[in-house]
């Protein structure tokens, strides 16, 4: 069985402090989030430097911003260089030509890509570019707790971070290889909007299903919020429920190598509705997996902004490329 | 004992995972229960026509195709052989032919799309992993009757194997499993392609590509002029399920193939209603019709026109049952001992005013003078005392009205008054009289019994199921006990249910991927406007929950297509022929709420065809533009001239 070893730290650890090096690129995506840019604040707190500051922005959010929106505080924070990628937050083909035209920002560079503020579907996109067009070993993932999320029709009740109808989609470059009669299985990590897991439940109608809970979550609550909101997915006689650490996506990726060695010979479909490191780990494992498919919901648009303020900030070390050789590997 | 022979019967419910044992445990022919009026079940193998199977989500239609694909099939036909002593191909030459059931999912629908490759490309690829796709499940069905020692050797190594391989570009192959690896490999090419396209902007390049018909017409060709098996009249006949799904290049697909089926080669195609996005063919101006390529068969009919539908529930509801050990070991396989087969109005009625019986009185008061109000009133049933009220305020004196009562209570039908009393009170008016008594009480009414929760699913099975399975749950985390020793289900768990499921539904709606908001405040207002309906006291319009509208004249062009939209997800159901939206009225279409949502908005789950709210195109526009928008110019002050009493019904049997 592969297995992370993982790194995970605080990016306000003192250790990393002690060790802190500059940045030669540094991928971020603008938004009007409260965290947006935590990381860049706080690597800029500790005097890192950034040399290339990739900066990603959606057409679909500079629409919608707001006056007085924190939106351009990017700017604050200084850059050698920055290079914007303007492109569609539903197309992320659409990054491509300029990704490409800036390779040499990547190519044997050290990349450090902050997914606080991307969407899952494009981060999944970006790692998989950057893993096989640019060759990548390991990147360096940052992401920002958020505080609490923006529940506006209360906890109990459905958390909604898009709007408009949804279209479930597999993510680009991860629609996997089903073989010929293959047991489907559906691991589920479980957010908290419980139609869309039913949603995805019945497009991919699969014979199996695992439930994946953040546990422990950002906040105690979390857990129990989810669990209610996916009741009825949970309760189906069919369905396993099993708890993975919400912010840790080394845990993840253990989990689904062990749901697919347990059951070998299936078509292992991920729906990665939780947080976002549990999607990092699911996008791990995918990238390692590349027979496994990956689904999610495709929005219309997404809100402005879903979460309030901040908690911690993770760098979590990333590699794109395992070393099988002696069993399990970590960076 | 109990925790461990306990489950949920009705949890599990998706037919596309079930395996085909469990098809065949779960399998109830509708036929048996005479649903459809429009199909014989040897019309699914001997039909000439193409057949499209319309019907909302939930209704059966994935089983049902199931029920007829060839692995399913192929069980009941070793049983045959076993049982008959005969060869399994018999088994399929007395069917009339073989079911290959064919299911694309959304998701890998949806991939042909985009990444700036243009459409017609698109249609290309996708004619060609289709076309693989129905291949490979023939060469799974050959393969699977050949392994049954029923083909031919000589026939299949020198003819069959050959002209495939060569078919499908490889001589080499020399056995059906190399030609299963060969289909394989192919349809790999296709999803390596799907993985790729979005990091890098190549042409599709396949070993060998495949036009439309070239395998699926083309292999059984081969198998009919090759196979003695296949040399009378078995039909081929494809089951494609989800069919709504297809985009519309890909549906353009299976048009084509609806337009150019063979004798030997048929369609059975599974759909939502409404599941047409065109009616187009792949290269010509031409178009398929009803009627010329198909016929239509409706699952999900708006009108339970008979007891087939309530018995069908409860044995699809027996099957699950005695899939639970203690259930089956108890004898407690009846739905309809857990659920009750009725509600109870009066003693409903009596819970609702226990605690402040003079509360009717204070209502009316303005308008009926206490004293003859007081002379009406019956403490033990307050739906006798309102109906009593509801007389006085139509002009009867109150001492005639209690006159009537009595009479009634007596039974004596000789006198004309008890028998219009009984008509008024069982045929007529007491559910109404319930919803009025709720709302001048301000609580909810209660939905339980397995009569309320059959129409409540709206002839869609999947509500039933999962009516029962929500039942069931409350039920066993509020009184296991009485659950499975008694196989009691209260009526407060049960209205739990129906609310939860009702709501949920409603949800729903806002997901649906096109118009999904517009269908939402769609249904939302429409209820509103049938809820004031059910708030009269007078009791002018009783349960008024359809509408009648032209909805070809519907525009924009956005609210028409909700409007489709909203058939498709079953938010609305159109009834089965025209009908008089009121008596004296033109014959119109009419369109019901789906009466799942009735918990959600305290409204009449029969529908009694008294009166269809009449709706403009603007009041359509309004509906799905507007949140809460105001129901009173949509509920007439005055009652139409019309006689109401034409309008009757038992309310717990027949509409």
């Amino acid at each position: 069985m592969r297995q992370v070893l993982y790194d995970m730290r605080l990016v306000v650890d003192s250790r990393e402090h002690e060790s802190a090096q500059d940045i030669e690129t540094f991928v971020l995506a603008a938004g009007s989030d409260y965290r947006a840019y935590e990381v860049l604040r706080k690597l800029q707190s500790r005097g890192i430097c950034i040399r290339n500051l990739i900066l990603f922005e959606f057409t679909e959010r500079l629409e919608q911003i707001e006056l007085g929106d924190s939106y351009g505080d990017y700017s604050r924070f200084v850059a050698d260089k920055i290079v914007k990628i303007g492109c569609s937050i539903r197309n992320p083909k659409s990054s491509l030509g300029d990704l490409l035209s800036n390779q040499s920002a990547f190519i044997d560079r050290t990349v450090s890509l902050d997914i606080s503020c991307f969407t899952k579907p494009f981060f999944f996109y970006l790692l998989k570019l950057f893993k096989e067009r640019f060759r990548l070993q390991r990147i360096d993932v940052f992401y920002t707790e958020p505080l609490s999320y923006l529940f506006p029709r209360g906890i109990f009740s459905s958390y909604h971070s898009t709007l408009g109808p949804l279209t479930i989609l597999e993510i680009p470059g991860f629609s996997g290889l089903e073989q010929r009669g293959e047991k489907r299985i559906l691991v589920i990590l479980l957010g908290f909007d419980g139609d869309l897991a039913r949603g995805i439940n019945e497009d991919v109608s699969p014979s199996e299903v695992v439930a994946v809970n953040g546990f422990p979550g950002y906040a105690p609550k979390f857990k129990d919020i989810s669990l209610i909101a996916n009741e009825k997915l949970t309760s189906d006689r069919d369905v396993v429920v099993v708890y993975s650490r919400a912010n840790n996506p080394f845990e993840v990726f253990n989990l689904l190598e062990k749901i697919s060695i347990q059951s070998s010979g299936a078509f292992i479909n991920i729906a990665p509705l939780g947080t976002k490191p549990m999607a990092l780990g699911a996008c791990l494992f995918a990238l390692h997996n590349p027979s496994s498919r990956v689904v999610y919901p495709f929005p219309e648009s997404y809100l402005r902004v879903t979460t309030d303020r901040c908690w911690n900030s993770w760098k979590y070390e990333i590699p794109l490329v395992l070393d099988v050789s002696n069993g399990n590997n970590g960076p | 004992m109990m925790r461990d022979s306990y489950r949920n019967p009705f949890s599990g419910t998706n037919a596309v995972t079930l395996d085909d044992q469990a098809i065949l445990v779960y399998w109830c022919s509708p036929f048996a229960y005479r649903l459809f009026s429009e199909i014989k079940e040897n019309d699914i193998f001997e039909d000439p026509n193409n057949i499209v199977f319309m019907g909302g989500r939930s209704t059966g239609k994935t089983m049902f195709l199931r029920y007829w694909s060839f692995p399913v099939q192929m069980k009941l036909a070793q049983n045959f052989k076993q049982s008959h002593g005969k060869k399994v191909f018999e088994y399929f030459k007395m069917m009339g032919g073989i079911g290959y059931y064919i299911r694309v999912d959304g998701l890998v629908l949806r991939s042909f799309s985009g990444f700036g490759i243009d459409i017609e490309k698109w249609n290309s690829i996708f004619v060609h992993y289709l076309e693989l796709i129905i291949g490979r499940a023939y060469v799974e069905s050959i393969k699977a009757i050949n392994d049954e020692g029923e083909i031919d050797q000589v026939e299949l190594q020198s003819q069959f194997i050959p002209q495939v391989a060569s078919l499908v570009g490889n001589t080499s192959v020399k056995n059906l499993e190399g030609l299963l690896n060969e289909l394989d490999a192919r349809i790999r090419e296709v999803d390596v392609y799907r993985g790729n396209i979005p990091f890098y902007n190549e042409e599709f390049r396949p070993k060998i590509g495949f036009a439309s018909q070239s395998l699926s017409f083309g292999i059984p060709r081969i198998a009919k002029r090759t196979l003695k098996v296949f040399k009378d009249d078995t039909k081929f006949v494809l089951l494609i399920d989800e069919y709504e799904n297809f985009l519309e290049h890909q549906q353009r697909v299976v048009n084509t193939m609806l337009r150019f089926t063979t004798s030997d080669i048929k369609l059975r195609i599974g759909m939502r209603l409404e599941g047409f996005r065109t009616t187009s063919m792949i290269s010509s101006d031409d178009f398929i019709k009803e009627g010329r390529e198909y016929r239509k068969v409706v699952f999900e009919e708006v009108l339970i026109k008979d007891q087939g539908y309530q018995d069908f529930l409860r044995e699809v509801s027996r099957k699950r049952l005695e899939g639970v050990r203690i259930f089956k070991e108890k004898g407690k396989t009846n739905i309809v001992e857990f659920l009750s087969n009725s509600e109870d109005l009066e003693q409903e009625a009596v819970e609702i005013v226990s605690k402040n019986p003079n509360k009717i009185l204070d209502f009316f008061n303005k308008h009926i003078p206490s004293d003859s109000m007081v002379m009406v009133q019956h403490k033990a049933n307050p739906l006798l005392g309102l109906l009593n009220i509801l007389w006085l305020l139509r002009g009867v004196s109150p001492e005639e009205t209690r006159h009537a009562m009595e009479k009634y209570l007596k039974g004596d039908w000789q006198d004309e008054k008890a028998k219009k009393y009984r008509m008024d009170y069982i045929d007529k008016y007491k559910l109404s009289l319930m919803f009025v008594l709720c709302s001048i009480y301000r609580r909810n009414k209660k939905y339980y019994s397995f009569n309320t929760f059959s129409f409540l699913s709206s002839g869609i099975i999947g509500n039933f199921i999962e009516l029962c399975r929500r039942a069931f749950q409350y039920a066993e985390f509020e009184d296991k006990e009485g659950l499975v020793v008694h196989a009691r289900i209260s009526k407060e768990q049960q209205n739990k249910a129906a609310m939860d499921v009702s709501e949920s539904e409603l949800q729903q709606l806002i997901r649906i991927e096109e118009h999904g908001s517009r269908i939402y405040k769609f249904i939302c207002n429409l209820g509103n406007v049938f809820r004031d309906f059910h708030k009269d006291e007078r009791i002018r319009y009783p349960e008024t929950n359809q509408f009648t509208v032209d909805s070809n004249t519907i525009a924009p062009e956005d609210c028409r297509r909700a409007f489709s939209a909203a058939i498709k997800w079953s938010a609305i159901q159109r009834k089965s022929r025209l009908q008089q939206p009121a008596p004296g009225k033109h014959l119109r279409d009419i369109f019901t709420i789906n009466r799942i949502y009735c918990p959600s908005f305290q409204i009449s789950y029969r529908t009694r065809g008294g009166y269809s709210v009449p709706l403009l195109p603007k009041d359509i526009e309004l509906f799905m533009s507007n949140e809460n928008v105001d129901s009173k110019p949509f509920v007439p002050k005055k009652k139409d001239d019309q006689d109401d009493d034409q309008f009757t019904m038992d309310l717990f049997g027949k509409e």
